[in-house]
């Protein structure tokens, strides 16, 4: 244990104790026996025991290994390329996203009220579920919703939909045996939903997860719509916003990758003036934009409704339009090339479309 | 010499001659001995100025990045025994520079690279994308891969137990397994810290203090280049400039700010700016393009014409 003291996970003032009495380096503490320690730091009994139970813990082999452990870029390639991704029906963001949904990350997806947030949770909950031999991810969903949006009766639309387009692909038996068990009833089952109604409920909620996510290793999908929607109204001080927000991120992120899940969270927008223009930016401010992995913004074009790939580390940045049916998330129509794009939000009918657009000029 | 009795000298009580007692040393001989073998350990022995730059001149190795305009801003790259830092706001390319370091200096240095992620942006498939550009061959990319040693963790202790163990035998054993360490990235340090500092917390600067001296430490003993990424707030002008404060500030010796270039035709060009250097002028702009990172390495005959176009923002 090479672990000095100052670096230990302690309340300072025991710590400050500790380098007091002369305890410079963990390995020091090791070998103490709490009435000792307690008497040669003056701190209390329980607070002993404290220590000595937080190094004892550090000093077991998975704690340390977990610390110490370092894979090669290669085995993590063969990881990313184990773990899979959703699909969300609509093949031009698919292909945006090099594939679905990246699970293992965190992908935030901004957009103005009505353009479809909820609408792609929804269908994400659903597809996380296709079975494995139709190429989706069988897995379960987390849903915590905090504005009360979720309406059962869509998914169950979405739901009764997906299992059809899965009918209409069944070729050969193994399929057709897991579509006998895929029924809309299975689907909402599957579905683990859990409603917050301010940010101290959604804080305890991120801190019970790992206990969770342990007892149901089967879930692959964590949706949390939104998280801006408890952060944004009655917050007096905003530094605290944002230091609650950084280490929300945190927990989240370590949650995405020591249990393989995919974690999306719904952000709003804010408006920002700057040099006389307006204009609409993600909401919870500039540092949370470092927060998520993959940012995808949702906007309107006249009467299309764009999605655009804004910050992914894989990826590169893209335009792509999509509709919402009555089955839900679907690629347009009309245009199922997607377009690149400088930045989605910086101007709304922007020079940089490819071709030339008529109604625009009018 | 004198026999240890009690009184000799303040602090020799009963009980502490015992204790010398029962480990042999009777005289003050001993203890003179013993206070001999700490002050060499663990003393700092005053060096030469001319013995101090024979040392640098052996020892410190300068890494390019792969990128002749970045080169040309961090005066020919990144320089061991030294914490350079990269700042941007989201999305303007500070993990894709450290991909494309990586992957210079596994590929083309053929040396070992530690890459601590504590965000999950590390992106293994984004990597071997950059090598199959570099090269077709499949088992140089899967050697390249291998140099890439991957640690992630998403908390400031964490952060810290990780350090510290490099410091005490991981960097020694990768180092002994074929292929020196040669660098290291954090990726990134604003992401754990920002949690601590401020509002009523009194540990969050103790802790950012022990990160800066960690790293640093690691690039000196072990001479390794230290590449770390920050994220950026505004300043009273409404200026960019980089996150944690101005403690932080003295922990790299180079810094240099990424932006994107607003209403550029491609969207992947960038200015990177160099706010601290303690061997260049500051504000030394440079643009580049993310994604044709080391273009101008392959043709070598008009390599200068093409910097001078890419340069022009």
């Amino acid at each position: 244990m090479h672990r000095t003291v100052p670096s230990l996970p302690l309340a300072p003032s025991v710590k400050v104790k500790l380098i007091n009495a002369g305890f410079q380096v963990a390995s020091d503490l090791t070998d103490m026996r709490p009435l000792q320690l307690c008497k040669e730091a003056g701190i209390s009994q329980e607070e002993a025991v404290e220590v000595l139970q937080m190094l004892r813990d550090d000093g077991q082999p998975h704690q340390q290994r977990a610390a110490t452990e370092s894979l090669t870029a290669l085995d993590l390639l063969h990881q990313e390329q184990a773990l899979g991704s959703i699909v969300t029906f609509c093949s031009a963001l698919d292909d945006a996203l090099g594939g679905g949904l990246p699970v293992g990350k965190t992908t935030e997806i901004c957009g103005a009220p009505g353009v479809g947030k909820t609408q792609l949770c929804m269908q994400l909950a659903v597809d996380v579920q296709i079975p494995v031999c139709f190429g989706g991810l069988g897995g379960k969903a987390l849903y915590i919703d905090t504005e009360g949006s979720f309406l059962v009766q869509r998914v169950a639309d979405m739901a009764e939909a997906a299992v059809q387009h899965c009918t209409l692909l069944a070729e050969d038996t193994e399929q057709r045996q897991a579509l006998e068990e895929l029924t809309v009833e299975k689907i909402l089952s599957n579905i683990f939903l859990v409603r917050c109604h301010d940010y101290v409920e959604l804080l305890a909620e991120v801190y019970l997860l790992p206990d969770f996510l342990s007892e149901h290793p089967e879930v692959r999908l964590i949706v949390i719509d939104s998280i801006a929607f408890p952060f944004r109204h009655d917050f007096e001080d905003l530094s605290q916003r944002t230091r609650l927000l950084n280490g929300l991120a945190q927990q989240l992120i370590q949650l995405a990758t020591q249990h393989s899940v995919a974690v999306v969270l719904t952000n709003q927008m804010t408006t920002r003036v700057s040099n006389g223009q307006s204009k609409l930016v993600p909401a919870l401010g500039e540092s949370w934009g470092h927060a998520a992995t993959q940012r995808l913004i949702l906007h309107w074009e006249g009467l299309r409704r764009l999605a655009s790939l804004y910050k992914s580390p894989s990826q590169m940045e893209a335009t792509i339009q999509y509709q919402i049916t009555v089955q839900g998330f679907r690629d347009a129509p009309d245009e199922p090339r997607p377009t690149p794009a400088t930045s989605a939000v910086s101007s709304p009918s922007g020079n940089h479309s490819k071709h030339p657009r008529m109604e625009d000029r009018s | 010499m004198v026999i240890l009795r009690e009184g000799v000298c303040p602090g020799i009580n009963e009980e502490f001659i015992k204790a010398l007692q029962s480990e042999d040393i009777k005289t003050g001989v001993a203890l003179v001995a013993v206070r001999r073998v700490l002050l060499a350990q663990y003393t700092a022995f005053p060096v030469s100025g001319a013995d101090l730059y024979e040392e640098l001149l052996s020892s410190t190795a300068i890494l390019s990045t792969g990128n002749p305009s970045l080169d040309k801003l961090l005066d020919s790259g990144l320089y061991t025994g030294e914490i350079t830092e990269l700042a941007g706001s989201p999305g303007s390319g500070k993990s894709q520079v450290c991909f494309s370091v990586a992957v210079n200096i596994s590929h083309q240095l053929k040396q070992t690279v530690f890459y601590i992620d504590t965000k999950g942006g590390m992106c293994a498939n984004r990597l071997l994308q950059m090598l199959q550009s570099k090269t077709p061959n499949m088992e140089e990319q899967m050697e390249a891969l291998q140099k890439i040693k991957v640690l992630r963790v998403f908390d400031v202790f964490s952060l810290l137990a990780c350090l510290q163990n490099l410091r005490s035998n991981g960097l020694q054993k990768a180092s002994v397994g074929g292929g020196s360490v040669k660098a290291l990235m954090v990726d990134s340090v604003s992401a754990v810290l920002s949690s601590m500092l401020g509002g009523k917390q009194n540990e969050g600067m103790s802790l950012l203090m022990q990160v800066a001296g960690e790293l640093k430490m690691i690039a000196k003993d072990f001479n390794i280049a230290v590449l770390v990424t920050n994220h950026v707030t505004k300043d009273g002008n409404g200026h960019l400039k980089a996150g944690l404060g101005q403690s932080w500030s003295h922990a790299p010796r180079t810094r240099v700010l990424l932006q994107r270039i607003e209403g550029a035709e491609t969207s992947s060009l960038r200015t990177a700016t160099l706010t601290k250097s303690s061997r260049q002028a500051c504000h030394l702009v440079e643009g580049f393009d993310l994604c044709h990172w080391s273009e101008e390495r392959r043709t070598s005959i008009s390599g200068k014409r093409k910097l001078e176009e890419r340069s022009k923002p």
